[in-house]
């Protein structure tokens, strides 16, 4: 994991002191129109890292779009970008300066978003649990293939899971979408029985968010009234705010893009980002290679843009293949073909065990951090005694 | 050990029946060699290959075989002749698997002194194969169920167990030789490892088999208390119900509802699949059902249901408040049942496996708690109002106490994260908790009303915080508690969440500073002198000076009385305060009585009355004159005057009559003579003393009185 908790403190530190000295110089004006091009360019260079280190296919130098590695190091960025956020907009200032138009609106609009991001934050980390259903579906395929001499038993066992991994992968949405209860009961004993057992999994594989909820109403939502500043409030506190609520929402948009979220149907691909703005030009990049994706997947109905996941679905597919077509004893030619794809599966398994558990602390570390900022705010809000209280 | 297998097999059947045998079960080995891809791929089912197995092994015995499979099977049954197993009429099953059971050692043994000589296959594995085969297919047509005889079911997990075992070492026995095989004599070993992997194969397919039916019957067992209407489940529909309905009372065996002949089924289901390598199967069926089991539970008899934050930033407070109950019982039930019985439960049924165990266990409290945080996360954020502080601090005294209950229930591996987010969940309840009471500053500050309450009675503002701390001091304890860990809203960008050391530390120097007031109590004092300068200032809006002494009065009397009624704040606010209060309350008692019958008792004076030793007539009926006005005047007005406390009301009228009536007595006694009896009296001596002690006894009713 990239290490921004640590520079983050530093950054910081270095703000503050930067701050209290300028204060101290009463150049006040001045610098804070420096602080405010510095914010803009990290973001911009946050994600303009994010967005030149992406690799599709087949390159392996960079972290893939959308794997769990790059999640995660979107999140981190997003981290940063929050804590750099709280830094221009709170660190020694008047809190009457942030109670003020028009930030005495446009601030409690960031922080009815931060609201909603937390639900979002939540279905994304039961949705990672569903994903680590799936390994362990794929740690199923290979612990079945993955033995030599293999046999028509071990060949059904992991076509068995696959099965029940494909079908998840490919219908978790609609099936959350009509949320409650499927006919368990037949299909047992009915001598089919991976086939039932494939539809119970895809109704478990994830735990629920409440009824109705809906990933993307939610990132609809956050996406309301989101408009860039115009005339003169473009060069004032509103830019900031204005850019934390879009990295907010591209964070969560993309998030929901990639992990299986409760009820996605509808999500859009696009929302609008400032084409003349130069921190929001790599976000736009991300956006369009993200939303590019979702639309191949969208028709044929997906659990997520995960690259691991995408991978594994496509793995998953020959291996099918090679499962139904198996007959013992096995071709030596497409024995090994199988065996490149298991190794390859358990490849993505173990990246799956290394990086889910700690994206799901990552996610929670999001959740908790901006609860806290949002009191935060609050609380400098209620000292300026324009609101009496909390605006969401 | 060859020795062995031949007195085994004494009594042999005929040669012929013997290659007969081997055709069938071998004949897998030339279906598939031989049939193109087509022919084998409509064959999905297990059933369905096993039947057309047999069928084409048939055809096959017709046939003429191709050289190199009869080489081979000839080769199979010279070497085997002497050892091949009993093909009685009806082959038991008992008599097998003890052949079984002496091959295994055999081929363990063989496989463990790393023996480069190869091992013949006896028949009677093909045999066995048979037999399960036959029993499996019983199970699965539905003729033998699952449960309905013991022996059965044993018998069942107990050829699954030697089927594993035999899978297992053959196939290191066929690892250690295949690796050999490259080496020398390939031609040979290569026949021969090629018949071993058909073995394999066959195994490996009854085996799935097998498995799989457990795995269904593992699901089975796990979802009856769940689905007690399935079909297939009525025997033990009835222990479920009826154990369902009592759950919520009853102690920790009874749930989650699972007889103990369940758990012991699911047990040894579970150990037999695991030992066959399908742990993970297992655990998915196992944590995908109590998963549900757990939320739907929640549901269904706890009455828990789940709200998106967003949704509870913008329900009414009337509907979030009546599930916040819910919401603390479902948080007492899983602390003193639920976990416990799942945590139970998780180990009668993987009681070997410790890290299986510790992960079932650790992904469903985990889940379920971030779950059940996420509803006290999200109050904590509603907007801040004054009649949210006790449900808020219910809540937080809830996660407080599960704190310690789940520490004991939950080993460290899976605490650790679930003891920071209660935590974390417990700080925002707090923070929440202390802001909303330090908000009675501004409810106090706000209350800027220019209108004085009618006969200076006491303000509503003072009942309402009055009463508001009473209530708020029932939960002293708690409150001390939030103020000293929770009166400094944490920093986001603090790197360690919660950070008792440096703010007990924090709060220990600054209640250090103010001479060891606790930060609630400190608090407490500064919404008492708010509410006290507030009321100064509602007392300067009556024209009547002594009518805002009797505000005060009443407004300080309420107070006093109302921290006196309550040990909590009384204890807080202490002895030298209410002290300090009564004190302020008779200055104003004074400063009253002065106000309004110091002008009065001048009137009684004998002062400047007489001249030169006379009382001067006119000057005296000018005093009478003066005093009768004036105390109609005053009973007039301050009968309109409010004092509701009793005490205080008599208190006043006792100190009134002994100032005025004494005065007055001796007044008429003194003087009354002098003037002229009859209509004069009359005129000027309106009232004898008791009279105006009638009068006074009229007085801070809040009534119009007329003069009687």
């Amino acid at each position: 994991m990239p290490a921004t908790t640590e520079n983050q403190g530093s950054f910081l530190g270095r703000i503050s002191i930067r701050r209290n000295q300028v204060m101290s110089m009463d150049g006040t004006h001045d610098q804070e129109m420096e602080d405010l091009e510095l914010f803009q360019k990290h973001v911009g260079d946050r994600f303009s890292e994010l967005l030149s280190t992406t690799t599709t296919g087949e390159d392996s130098s960079g972290d893939a779009l959308l794997s769990i590695s790059w999640l995660r190091r979107l999140l981190d960025e997003f981290l940063c970008c929050e804590a750099e956020f709280k830094a221009v907009i709170l660190m020694g200032r008047d809190p009457s300066q942030i109670a003020k138009p028009p930030l005495d609106k446009l601030l409690p609009e960031l922080l009815d978003r931060v609201v909603k991001s937390l639900d979002v934050c939540n279905a994304v980390a039961l949705g990672l649990d569903a994903v680590k259903n799936l390994q362990r579906l794929a740690e199923i395929v290979v612990a079945a293939l993955d033995v030599t001499p293999l046999g028509d038993g071990q060949v059904r066992r992991a076509k068995k899971a696959l099965s029940a991994l494909i079908a998840a992968m490919l219908h978790e949405d609609n099936a959350n979408a009509k949320g409650t209860e499927r006919n368990r009961s037949f299909g047992r004993r009915t001598g089919n029985s991976s086939g039932a057992s494939s539809k119970d999994r895809v109704r478990s594989l994830s735990w629920t968010m409440a009824r109705n909820w809906s990933a993307s109403k939610q990132i609809h939502a956050m996406m309301s009234n989101l408009a860039a500043p115009r005339g003169a409030e473009s060069s004032g506190l509103a830019q900031p705010v204005y850019i934390m609520s879009t990295v907010l929402v591209f964070v969560m948009w993309a998030l929901v893009a990639a992990v299986p979220c409760q009820e996605r149907n509808g999500l859009g691909t696009h929302f609008p980002l400032p084409r003349q703005l130069s921190w929001a030009q790599p976000m736009i990049g991300l956006q369009e290679k993200i939303a590019e994706e979702w639309k191949k997947k969208e028709k044929k109905g997906n659990v997520g843009l995960l690259e691991e996941m995408q991978r594994m679905e496509k793995l998953g597919q020959s291996l099918i293949e090679f499962a139904e077509s198996f007959q013992f004893p096995p071709e030596t030619e497409r024995l090994d073909e199988m065996k490149k794809n298991v190794e390859e599966f358990a490849e993505i398994c173990k990246k799956m065990d290394e990086g889910l558990e700690p994206m799901q602390q990552q996610i929670r570390e999001v959740f908790h951090r901006v609860v806290r900022s949002r009191t935060e705010f609050l609380v400098v809000l209620d000292q300026a005694g324009k609101l009496s209280a909390p605006a969401v | 050990m060859e020795q062995n297998l031949n007195d085994n097999s004494s009594s042999l059947p005929p040669k012929e029946e013997n290659i007969n045998t081997d055709h069938t079960t071998h004949s897998p080995v030339v279906e598939s060699e031989d049939k193109p891809d087509g022919e084998t791929e409509k064959a999905t089912d297990s059933e369905q290959v096993l039947e057309k197995e047999e069928s084409k092994a048939e055809e096959e015995n017709e046939k003429k075989e191709e050289e190199k499979e009869q080489e081979q099977e000839q080769e199979k049954v010279e070497e085997e002749t002497v050892e091949t197993q009993p093909e009685s009429p009806a082959p038991s099953l008992e008599k097998v698997t003890e052949e079984i059971d002496q091959f295994i050692l055999r081929l363990q043994k063989h496989v463990d002194a790393k023996e480069s000589t190869s091992l013949e296959i006896p028949n009677f594995i093909h045999a066995f194969l048979h037999l399960v085969e036959h029993k499996i297919e019983k199970y699965d047509t539905g003729e033998t169920k699952w449960g309905q005889t013991i022996e059965d079911d044993s018998s069942l997990l107990e050829c699954a167990n030697r089927i594993s075992r035999l899978m297992n070492h053959f196939i290191e026995y066929s690892r250690s030789h295949t690796q050999e095989q490259q080496e020398d004599e390939e031609k040979e070993k290569e026949k021969e490892m090629g018949g071993l992997d058909f073995v394999i194969n066959g195994i490996s397919v009854i085996q799935q088999r097998v498995i799989s039916f457990l795995e269904d019957e593992f699901r089975t067992l796990m979802e009856e208390f769940r689905n007690p209407n399935k079909p297939d489940s009525k025997g033990k529909q009835q222990v479920a119900d009826s154990s369902e309905s009592e759950t919520p009372e009853e102690t920790i065996p009874e749930f989650p509802g699972f007889a103990e002949e369940t758990i012991a089924n699911l047990n040894k289901i579970a150990k037999q699949m695991i030992a066959s390598g399908y742990e993970n199967e297992c655990c998915q069926v196992y944590a995908v059902s109590r998963r549900h089991a757990f939320e739907d539970g929640m549901y269904k008899l706890l009455g828990y249901e789940k709200f998106s934050i967003d949704e509870v930033q913008r329900m009414q407070w009337e509907a979030l408040e009546r599930e916040i109950p819910t919401w603390i019982n479902t948080w007492k039930e899983c602390t003193s049942v639920w976990f416990p019985a799942e945590r139970k439960l998780v180990e009668m049924v993987f009681g070997d496996e410790a890290e299986t165990v510790l992960s079932l266990m650790g992904n469903i409290s985990r889940t379920i708690v971030i779950q059940l945080l996420n509803f006290g996360e999200s109050i904590a954020m509603t907007k801040r109002a004054g009649e949210k502080l006790f449900k808020l601090l219910d809540m937080y005294e809830t996660l407080r106490d599960a704190i310690p209950i789940m520490e004991n229930l939950f080993p460290d591996d899976i605490m650790g994260e679930i003891k920071a987010e209660t935590t974390s969940a417990k700080c925002r309840l707090g923070e929440a908790a202390v802001l909303i009471f330090c908000d009675l500053e501004n409810s106090i500050k706000s209350e800027t009303g220019r209108t004085p309450v009618a006969g200076g009675a006491v303000h509503p503002l003072t009942r309402y915080i009055m009463n508001y701390l009473r209530l708020a001091c029932e939960y002293k304890d708690t409150l001390e508690e939030v103020f000293k860990e929770h009166s400094k809203i944490e920093r986001a960008d603090s790197t360690s969440r919660p950070r008792h050391e440096s703010e007990e530390s924090k709060a220990k120097s600054e209640s250090k500073q103010k001479e060891d007031v606790s930060p609630f109590a400190a608090q407490l004092m500064r919404v008492m002198e708010l509410l006290d300068s507030n009321l100064e200032g509602k007392a300067k809006l009556y024209k009547e000076v002594a009518l805002s002494c009797i505000f005060m009065m009443n407004n300080g009397r309420y107070i006093v009385q109302k921290i006196k009624g309550s040990a909590e704040i009384y204890q807080v606010m202490g002895e030298t305060w209410c002290r300090k209060r009564s004190t302020e309350l008779r200055t104003y008692h004074k400063n009253y009585q002065v106000e309004t019958w110091s002008k009065i008792l001048s009137c009684l004076s004998p002062k400047g009355l007489s001249d030169h030793g006379k009382v001067q007539k006119p000057v005296l009926k000018e005093r009478f004159k003066g005093f009768n006005a004036a105390f109609e005047e005053i009973h007039k007005t301050q009968s309109m005057w409010v004092v509701s406390d009793e005490q205080l009301q008599s208190e006043l009228r006792v100190s009134i009559s002994a100032l005025v009536i004494p005065a007055y007595r001796s007044f008429l006694g003194r003087f009354s003579q002098i003037l002229d009896p009859g209509r004069q009296t009359e005129k000027y001596i309106k009232y004898q003393a008791e009279d105006i002690e009638t009068y006074i006894d009229d007085l801070f009713d809040g009534n119009p009185h007329t003069r009687r």
